[in-house]
């Protein structure tokens, strides 16, 4: 009894970028995450002065922190969207294309922090117009930007395969990644700060890396647990 | 393919106990059953989507769960009884995706659409498409990914008069590649026509082979 | 499971006697005066907390490894003992904080990543909940169990950092710099009683887990027959009902 030969599969690389480019025309079409999550959390930097008090140096301070804690809730959201989410028919399609569960879950984590650098460019005019914060040392962000979506696309990844199939699943979901999102919230507020007072926001950045970077490795050693097979 | 006393349990309920069946390279086999006697299950056991919870499973020989029965998962097209299209892209766009996925050309998923007679309605969405539509587009994939084992699950439901003989087709397709077809259907005149032999599921205990006067004679060759 | 047998609880109940005298006649701090003595508890309960999440960690990876359903039951037991101490934890520090440093909550490191480790772990219980199949929860919570404690290092690493920069006034500090000998002896005798406990409370978790499992299993008996055997033909005969017209 010879076995036949398995069909040419394309490589990784190849099967991950199609898997995040369907997510991602798949948002565009459904809008979930720019046209419902991002106003949500507009408004949600709209009220938050209206609670505090819409007193000028407060809000300057308060702008930066209140940004990076919108982003993360939010984006949370952004990667638990309806779109995000496989059918158990269409998940059996994909495995049987022989598509490794460690690919779906990259190509889902691209597609995830693409759309969530989105969202924090969106939301970003907000907070400036809103707050008007003190931007010296801007330059120093741009590098967080990317590494504050990467780490949330990552945890966001992980907690919507966790919660796959779950009617609670837009419940649990901030609750799994949130707390884990610490470092990420530290990071982002202290670079600038560390810049303008001349200490070392680096320093900063290769914790948001390390925690980007260990979070990956655990998905990666973990995902082919994360195959369901009952 | 080769079951042997394989049990299948879902969130704790037994749906499967004691299966036995081999399916020979060549064969189409028929399922038939009463609602909830295991049909799909034993279906999507075959796709190797399920692992047994006892008993031994062998895919042209491989163990489910090795490395070389996942290698050989690409060659399995399950076609089951909820579209497995993405709503929001059109059936040429579904077609695409799963012809890079597998590394074919846009070129074979637009036959395959224009083979099942959609290549008019291939740049509408899948939700804007009626069920028959979606039904035949999931054979399209059966068609695109050349499959040896052919797995299809309410083969005639959804279809019109003109595009039943599409899943005929497909079968007689699968078997002259030399790969197998198991179907399920509740179109019992219909299957009985098509199939080889029939397989009836009873409690989803045993299955009983119960050959039928309208059945080609199975010939023994390699197990699939 | 037999872990010590009945000598368990009596070397348990016997420590903690020695402990709740030790703690009893250690001198009273010369600063907090007899406050100091929450030390006794509150010290062993976040160092419980701790042993119980490293043991959630051990269970998942091994579960990961063997498939075993005990790896299970011991990671989900000692997660349930872990968030329960956590909290005792945080309480306690609570009730010790607001008469020393006047504030019920401080930003020590320390704190912050407790805390965050007592939300991880209630998400971990969530999700166990949330998920009704054995294998699949046994696998959600081990993938879960091991990546969240992997974060725990970098959560507590960047908290120490943002507390470095923004320099804590050093009256805060708890504690004094040098502990009286006393005061060591009955400390970790405290969190030896501790440990014990958390051996009973795990060890009859696990024991309750494993009857939980026996009463599905009872239960499932009574449904042995496949649920197909159960589905009948309409019966709409019965009603009056005539398919002919």
């Amino acid at each position: 009894m010879t076995a036949p030969a398995p069909a040419p599969a394309p490589s990784a690389l190849r099967q991950g970028v199609e898997l995040a480019r369907k997510d991602l025309v798949l948002e565009l079409r459904a809008g979930e995450a720019l046209r419902v999550t991002a106003p949500f959390g507009a408004v949600a930097l709209l009220l938050i002065p209206l609670g505090v008090g819409s007193d000028v140096p407060l809000l300057r301070q308060l702008g930066p922190g209140m940004y990076w804690v919108i982003v993360l809730l939010f984006g949370v959201l952004v990667t638990l969207r309806q779109s995000a989410v496989e059918g158990p028919a269409q998940l059996a399609v994909l495995r049987l294309c022989g598509v490794h569960p460690g690919v779906r879950l990259a190509g889902r984590a691209v597609a995830n922090a693409v759309l969530l650098l989105a969202f924090e460019a969106v939301l970003a005019p907000v907070v400036i117009i809103l707050y008007d914060p003190e931007l010296t040392g801007w330059p120093w962000l741009l590098p967080v930007f990317p590494l504050v979506a990467a780490g949330l696309a990552l945890l966001g990844t992980l907690a919507n395969a966790l919660a796959q199939g779950m009617a609670q699943r837009t419940a649990l979901g901030p609750l799994l990644v949130v707390p884990l999102t610490l470092p990420l919230l530290l990071g982002a507020t202290q670079v600038p700060q560390a810049a303008r007072y001349g200490s070392q926001p680096a320093l900063w950045l290769l914790m948001i890396f390390t925690l980007d970077f260990a979070v990956a490795v655990a998905i990666g050693l973990v995902a082919r647990h994360l195959e369901e097979s009952a | 393919m080769r079951l042997a006393g394989v049990s299948v349990d879902i969130e704790r309920v037994p749906v499967l106990r004691g299966v036995d069946l081999t399916v020979h390279r060549g064969e189409s086999v028929g399922l038939v059953g009463p609602n909830g006697s295991g049909k799909t299950t034993l279906l999507r056991l075959l796709a190797t989507l399920l692992t047994p919870a006892r008993g031994q499973a062998r895919l042209f020989g491989a163990e489910f769960g090795s490395r070389e029965c996942d290698a050989l998962r690409p060659r399995i097209a399950f076609v089951g009884h909820t579209p497995a299209l993405y709503a929001q892209l059109t059936l040429r766009e579904n077609l695409r995706f799963l012809a890079r996925l597998t590394g074919r050309p846009d070129a074979a998923a637009d036959e395959a659409l224009a083979l099942v007679g959609l290549a008019g309605v291939a740049d509408r969405r899948a939700a804007g498409c009626s069920q028959g539509m979606q039904r035949r587009t999931d054979l399209a994939r059966a068609v695109l990914t050349e499959p040896l084992l052919l797995l299809l699950d309410e083969a005639h439901t959804g279809l019109d008069s003109s595009s039943a003989p599409l899943v005929e087709a497909l079968m007689a397709q699968v078997a002259a590649r030399g790969g197998a077809s198991v179907v399920v259907s509740h179109d019992r005149p219909r299957l009985t026509a098509a199939v080889d032999r029939l397989v009836e599921i009873t409690g989803g205990r045993a299955v009983e082979n119960t050959v039928e006067d309208a059945v080609v004679s199975v010939v023994e060759r390699e197990g699939v | 499971m037999t872990l010590f047998g009945r000598r368990l609880p009596i070397a348990t109940a016997l420590v903690t006697a020695i402990a709740i005298a030790a703690a009893t006649l250690a001198p009273p701090d010369q600063l907090q005066g007899e406050l100091q003595r929450l030390m006794y508890v509150h010290v062993p309960t976040a160092w419980v907390a701790y042993l119980s999440f490293a043991v959630t960690l051990a269970a998942s990876v091994a579960w990961l490894w063997r498939r075993t359903p005990r790896f299970d039951r011991i990671a989900a037991s000692s997660a349930e003992a872990g968030v329960f101490f956590t909290g005792l934890a945080i309480a306690l520090g609570s009730v010790w904080g607001k008469p020393t440093w006047g504030v019920w909550w401080t930003w020590d490191p320390r704190v912050v990543t407790t805390a965050v480790m007592f939300f991880v772990y209630v998400g971990y219980l969530a999700l166990r909940q949330a998920t009704p199949d054995p294998l699949a929860r046994a696998r959600r919570s081990a993938v879960f169990g091991v990546v969240a404690f992997v974060q725990v290092p970098i959560v507590h690493m960047s908290v120490v950092w943002w507390r470095a920069l923004h320099q804590p006034p050093t009256v805060l500090k708890p504690g004094a710099p040098t502990i009286d000998g006393r005061m060591l002896t009955a400390l970790l005798i405290s969190v030896l009683a501790f440990s014990l406990f958390y051996l009973v409370v795990l060890r009859a978790r696990v024991r309750l887990a494993v009857r939980t499992e026996e009463v599905e299993a009872a239960l499932a008996e009574r449904d042995q027959e496949p649920a197909g055997n159960a589905v009948l033909a309409p019966q709409w005969e019965k009603k009056g009902l005539r398919a002919d017209v």
